[in-house]
């Protein structure tokens, strides 16, 4: 969205408030026809989608400063897009984009971001990770075992999260490669944070360096396919990268590179899993791992007042997220069934963790994993099952915080189990831990 | 902002996280959908924004919004209460006023699926009771303005008519009891909710006279006659099958089409046929949707976006269509009402386009379903409101089409609305075509200023033209300038509106900036 864009749709909310609510005809019951975390907890509307774009004008308009106040409404978003797909039902105002951008105003005012938030960016800019970890202890996750092939095309990103604090998911991700036979590359010490925690507090001059230097390692290298486990990673490479700068490599979620090898029957899914599961689709996976299409058409005026765009200019609906590689994978795992929550793909609940959430206003995060863990009960399902390692701390934090009985497990962890390759893991799970 | 000691006494009531009068919250309240043309038609700067409250207030319960009202006399602080909060009626005409913002009273109270109503609390949005009702094979009518408004404020302080009106009503009409604080910060409660004894909410009228009238009248108080904090209303029988399935993504979901829904779009080309067609339609009572729009806004209903309109054109340039859906339970209660449409079409030798020239996405079923059709009036110039809004004949509310048609080619012509050749009506029939609603969407575009100008001389001028065509009162008759230009030609009722403002307001604490004063 360039600036131009920005002024105009500033001014365009309609203030119906659709972006609270889940789209109109997805609403199954009252309890989840919600959408947005940040207005279901604390209520005003500025917190809304809606409102945080009224913000905006107030902003330009000069009717409002910069304050605490403002802040604490503009950062306690996760900036989960939820509020951008019901308004992109029938608008084409851009909620998430005009709350980031405004995000970036107020940094290049010199309010943005929170204090916990610039902790971890100058955390990054000095050890590579937003967790303020040893950039030499990045590579401690990875067990003797797994086979690493540095000539290989294919490149498994880890991400800063499952280096350091869900290392289960990366040996599992691993564990998967080397049981399919597929040779994969790490980055070890050239292995930095994707940027993705500072793009989302407006931080973007930092965010500029990062992709740069990360783009430039990669393609260095000569990687053709790079696969992420993290669903902040990916999308950040996927979606957020080329609006700054082209690449040569193609990316993928390890959800779409194991349903390809599932496929290719490569991985042989031989242990049942007699277990209820429930899928949560990470934001960054799902409706925000829609690429922006470039659009080059003409906007042409047919009469006063209406334009329309030749071609059509294309909407980010979350259409093309990845809801199906998942599904696909779980459902060919013996014996597992599998349970819908109501708030599912496009237009899924938010975990709470994302958009420097979880480390401004953990209680926030907390709130709103609670949640999507009451959803997640409410289907009967034993396990919450997701692909994202943001989403895994923040709903393991929320089950732990609500006292509920339902695990999570990571679906690469599961998939590990059904290949009959953790089996002490399978034991614990079946005996009703994790 | 607040004093100290007065937001210390609101923290007491609600809880400190629930009052806040920073700049920030209280200016983001100020703003609204057609404030800038409310504002430019009352010669103020044409801004989106209202003046702004003094704060932003959200209580959790009946007795809260009563002590702050309470609080409200005691310091001479006007208060407006607002629900799902679209439209310029939600804002404050005044300086000196707050903002009740009622998001946290949203319960379902109770779905009586025996006495077919249902009881909630005012941030119950439409689609979210709607859902709760389909489980017992029930609907609820819901407003025109879309499933994502609270069906209360419909129900007692807004206008109310709905693309399903011919089987859900009018929302005055499907009011029951309702509890109600009113502005001196006594709670009042109507029909059976006030009885003394076995109290419960089956009707809205009495115990003694009924005050249905006072509480909302037309065209309801927009607050200001004090905050509704539960109301019951009539539920109907869903129409058809209530499974709700979708696939796909949003927003090219394909829907399930239940069984036993079927659509008509016929082209009555001209509007003394079209009122024959809508009657006799009507007298048979088998419609679900009943609606003539212009062939502009029939092409926008099945769209989702104003290029997607494009390949409407066989069925948007039609000049007098009528829109039918019919919906059944049952496949002999379906053939039945099929059976009728066919004979009428025989009757008047027309054909429905639908299927033939136009197959609509299976996703307007759901749409429909869901009454999320009124919304798509804003794909075209990101803005719209309505002229007109009579409650009449089908004679009256087609000549009103025809004859306003110049007068809103004349603004076309400006370039100042969007070009709809002058025909942008909806028509619906109420109650099978006991009576009718006409209103006349106008596009236009919130962020250009001679746009602006251009829909609030366009709704000034309808006024007028209404009243000396004398075609009744339109939608939007609210605040004393409004009332007090059509009540002289209606009986006066204008002088009646003032003494229930000044008996029920006696402080003049609700503000009536969409209302009345007592003068």
């Amino acid at each position: 969205m360039d600036e131009e864009e920005y002024q105009k749709m500033i001014k365009r909310c309609l203030r119906c408030s659709i972006c609270k609510w889940i789209p109109q005809v997805q609403i199954k019951s009252q309890k989840y026809a919600t959408a947005c975390p940040a207005i279901d907890l604390y209520n005003y509307h500025p917190y809304s989608g809606g409102g945080k774009i009224i913000l905006a004008l107030a902003l330009e308009m000069g009717r409002i400063k910069p304050s605490k106040e403002l802040l604490d409404i503009v950062y306690k978003c996760t900036e989960c897009g939820n509020c951008a797909i019901s308004c992109k039902f029938l608008y084409t105002i851009e909620p998430l984009e005009i709350i980031m951008r405004l995000r970036e105003r107020l940094v290049e005012m010199g309010c943005g971001p929170m204090p916990k938030q610039k902790a971890y960016i100058n955390a990054t800019k000095n050890v590579n990770n937003p967790y303020n970890e040893p950039h030499e202890n990045r590579m401690d996750w990875l067990p003797d075992d797994i086979q690493v092939d540095h000539d290989a095309k294919l490149l498994y990103y880890v991400g800063c999260t499952s280096s350091y604090r869900r290392q289960e998911m990366a040996i599992a991700a691993a564990r998967i490669l080397n049981a399919a036979g597929v040779s994969f590359d790490i980055l070890e010490d050239e292995e930095y944070c994707c940027g993705s925690p500072i793009l989302r507090t407006g931080e973007i001059p930092t965010f500029r360096e990062i992709l740069n230097k990360n783009i430039n390692i990669i393609e260095s290298r000569g990687i053709e396919t790079v696969i992420f486990s993290c669903a902040g990673c990916y999308d950040t490479f996927k979606v957020d990268y080329p609006l700054y700068r082209e690449y040569n490599f193609k990316v993928l979620h390890t959800v779409e590179f194991f349903s390809q090898l599932l496929d290719e029957n490569k991985l042989k899914l031989t242990q049942e899993i007699p277990l209820t599961v429930t899928y949560h689709d990470p934001c960054h996976l799902g409706r925000n791992a829609e690429r922006y299409e470039k659009w080059e058409g003409d906007e042409v005026q047919l009469m006063p007042l209406i334009s329309i765009n030749i071609p059509p200019k294309p909407k980010r609906t979350g259409k093309t997220g990845i809801y199906d590689a998942p599904r696909d994978i779980l459902n060919k795992i013996p014996g597992l069934k599998i349970v819908e929550m109501e708030r599912i793909k496009e237009y899924a609940y938010c975990c709470g963790a994302g958009a420097g959430v979880k480390s401004a206003f953990p209680e926030m995060a907390i709130d709103t994993a609670k949640i999507r863990i009451d959803e997640a009960e409410d289907t009967g399902a034993e396990i919450l099952v997701s692909a994202c390692p943001f989403c895994s701390t923040n709903l393991q934090d929320g089950i732990k915080e609500s006292n509920s009985k339902l695990k999570y497990l990571d679906i690469s962890e599961l998939l590990l189990m059904a290949l009959g390759l953790d089996p002490e893991k399978l034991q614990l799970v079946l005996g009703g831990e994790t | 902002m607040l004093k100290k000691q007065i937001l210390e006494e609101f923290q007491k009531i609600v809880g400190s996280k629930n009052v806040d009068d920073s700049d920030v919250m209280t200016n983001a309240y100020s703003y609204n959908w057609c404030m800038e043309f409310v504002n430019c038609m009352e010669e103020k700067e044409q801004i989106p924004f209202s003046p702004v409250p003094r704060a932003v207030i959200l209580p959790s319960s009946s007795d809260e919004v009563q002590q702050i009202i309470k609080l409200c006399n005691k310091y001479n602080l006007q208060f407006k209460a607002q629900s799902t909060g679209l439209g310029p009626w939600n804002q404050p005409s005044s300086e000196n006023c707050i903002i009740i913002d009622l998001r946290r009273m949203n319960k379902i109270i109770k779905i009586d699926d025996k006495n077919l109503y249902a009881v909630v609390e005012p941030y119950v949005s439409g689609a979210q009771l709607q859902a709760e009702t389909m489980k017992y094979g029930l609907t609820v009518h819901m407003p025109g303005a879309g499933p994502q408004v609270s069906p209360l404020a419909s129900a007692t302080s807004m206008n109310g008519p709905g693309f399903t009106s011919p089987h859900t009503g009018h929302s005055a009409r499907n009011v029951l009891g309702v509890e109600w604080v009113l502005p001196d910060g006594e709670i009042l409660r109507l029909g059976s909710t006030g009885l003394k004894n076995n109290s419960d909410w089956y009707n809205g009228d009495g115990p003694g006279p009924s005050l249905r009238g006072i509480m909302r009248g037309w065209a309801g108080a927009k607050s200001g006659i004090g905050v509704f904090t539960k109301v019951a209303f009539k539920l109907f029988p869903y129409p058809c099958s209530t499974k709700f399935n979708l696939k796909g993504n949003s927003p090219n979901y394909e829907f399930e089409v239940p069984d036993f829904m079927k659509l008509y779009v016929m082209d009555c080309k001209n509007y003394k046929y079209l009122e024959k067609v809508f009657y006799r339609v009507e007298e048979e009572e088998i419609s679900f949707i009943c609606s003539h729009l212009s062939g502009y806004g029939l092409g926008a209903i099945f769209s989702n976006s104003f290029e997607s309109l494009m390949d409407k054109i066989p069925i948007a340039s039609m000049h007098a269509p009528l829109l039918v859906l019919i919906a059944a339970r049952t496949k002999r209660e379906f053939e039945y009402k099929q059976k009728v449409m066919n004979l009428l079409m025989k009757e008047f030798k027309l054909e429905n386009a639908i299927g033939t020239t136009f197959t609509p996405n299976s996703l307007f079923y759901a749409e429909a379903l869901r009454s999320n059709l009124g919304l798509h009036g804003f794909i075209a110039t990101g803005g719209f409101q309505s002229s007109k809004g009579q409650c009449d004949t089908a004679e009256l509310c087609l000549n009103t089409t025809k004859m306003s048609i110049p007068l809103k080619k004349k603004y076309i012509r400006k370039g100042v609305i969007g070009n709809d050749f002058g025909e942008g009506v909806w028509i619906t029939s109420y109650e099978s075509g006991h009576y009718f609603h006409i209103e006349s969407p106008t596009m236009f575009d919130q962020t250009d200023e001679k746009s602006v100008k251009g829909i609030a001389e366009n709704m000034e001028e309808n006024y007028q033209f209404d009243l000396v065509k004398h075609l009744g009162a339109p939608f939007f008759v609210e605040g004393d300038r409004m009332h007090d230009l059509f009540g002289p030609h209606m009986m006066n009722y204008h002088h009646w509106l003032r003494k229930i403002k000044k008996a029920f307001d006696p402080n003049d604490i609700a503000d009536s900036g969409f209302y009345i004063s007592a003068k």
